[in-house]
């Protein structure tokens, strides 16, 4: 039976929609029967990160309210094996979809897959309620920024509430020269003032946007994000890899390597 | 100036984070660690360095460190 794993942050703009792709195709190399689900109802964004926007034809709407069978609005994404993706509504709001019907949805398609990631989308109301209701675990997607470890808190808080037990924390876009230099919450304060377990850190790496930019995963890439979110998939699977946090000057040999690398 | 900014955003985030949990205003979080520490002295004697009250998502923690040896 799949694992299904919401992916959520409370805050927008920390990189959930990132986050959920980069994780989706990089278990699907990694062999495993993956499904993304966008469930940011008119706000539909997973299929343009993931280069698939031109493919929509039905969306996770017309599934549930029963237009159009699930084989005909999953989209298969040929680069990566065993990748689907169930892209969101673009003109419907979020009162269109009950957690019942999301729930009832994953239920029915679970055992059809490893893993099913949910992309959430920002905020606390109902379309956090429909992601969250047929997920098994979270992932929390903070930047080391005030605002969004707030939010994430509560987030942490409010999936705790809806019986979501295990819950992950991702800290994003981590600038490594700020926290060396003193103006950015370290991975070590972040994680002190959330107490959930840490699944990676992403370092802040403009391979990122160049690479949403062409609608191109970053993960197993050889960039910083690229490995970072190479490490988090195997995690993922149950591998026990240790969650650099970037705090140990570079070497000599990595510096060298970096300034061919940005040519 | 900015030296610093870590320490700042630390101590505003601690604050947030407290009221948040306690679903209370910034201030009352704050006066609640001084009125926890006011009762209990009334039943155990208790100096301000050997206590402290730790706030999560779930638990008020009130630990101190009781008699000396």
């Amino acid at each position: 039976m799949g694992e299904v794993i919401v992916i959520t942050s409370g805050k927008g703009g920390v990189g959930k929609t990132t986050t959920t792709a980069n994780i989706g195709i990089g278990l699907s190399g990694l062999g495993k029967k993956v499904m993304v689900i966008d469930t940011d109802l008119g706000l539909r964004n997973l299929d343009v990160v993931m280069g698939l926007e031109n493919r929509i034809i039905y969306n996770i709407v017309d599934v549930i309210e029963g237009s159009c069978r699930l084989k005909q609005a999953l989209i298969k994404d040929s680069r990566f094996p065993e990748l689907y993706l169930l892209p969101s509504a673009q003109t419907r709001d979020k009162s269109s979809v009950s957690p019942e019907q999301m729930k009832k949805l994953i239920d029915d398609i679970r055992d059809e897959f490893d893993f099913i990631l949910l992309d959430c989308p920002a905020g606390i109301e109902q379309g956090f309620q429909n992601a969250v209701a047929g997920a098994d675990r979270g992932i929390v997607v903070t930047t080391p920024e005030v605002s969004a470890i707030r939010d994430a808190d509560r987030i942490i808080g409010l999936l705790e509430a809806s019986g979501i037990r295990q819950n992950d924390l991702i800290i994003n876009r981590l600038r490594i020269d700020m926290v060396r230099r003193g103006d950015m919450m370290s991975v070590d304060d972040v994680t002190e003032i959330l107490a959930v377990n840490l699944l990676g850190v992403i370092p802040d790496d403009e391979q990122v946007v160049i690479a949403t930019n062409q609608g191109e995963p970053v993960v197993g890439e050889d960039s910083l994000a690229g490995k970072a979110y190479a490490d988090i998939c195997r995690r993922l699977l149950g591998e026990e890899i240790p969650v650099d946090d970037y705090s140990k000057p570079e070497g000599f040999f990595e510096k060298i390597s970096n300034l061919f690398h940005r040519n | 100036m900015s030296a610093h900014s870590v320490n700042i955003a630390k101590e505003r985030l601690k604050n947030l984070l407290t009221a948040d949990r306690m679903q209370c205003a910034p201030e009352a979080a704050q006066r609640l660690p001084v009125d926890l520490y006011h009762t209990i002295s009334k039943y155990v004697e208790i100096r301000p360095e050997d206590f402290n009250i730790e706030i999560t998502r779930t638990d008020i923690h009130i630990k101190y460190m009781g008699e000396k040896n």
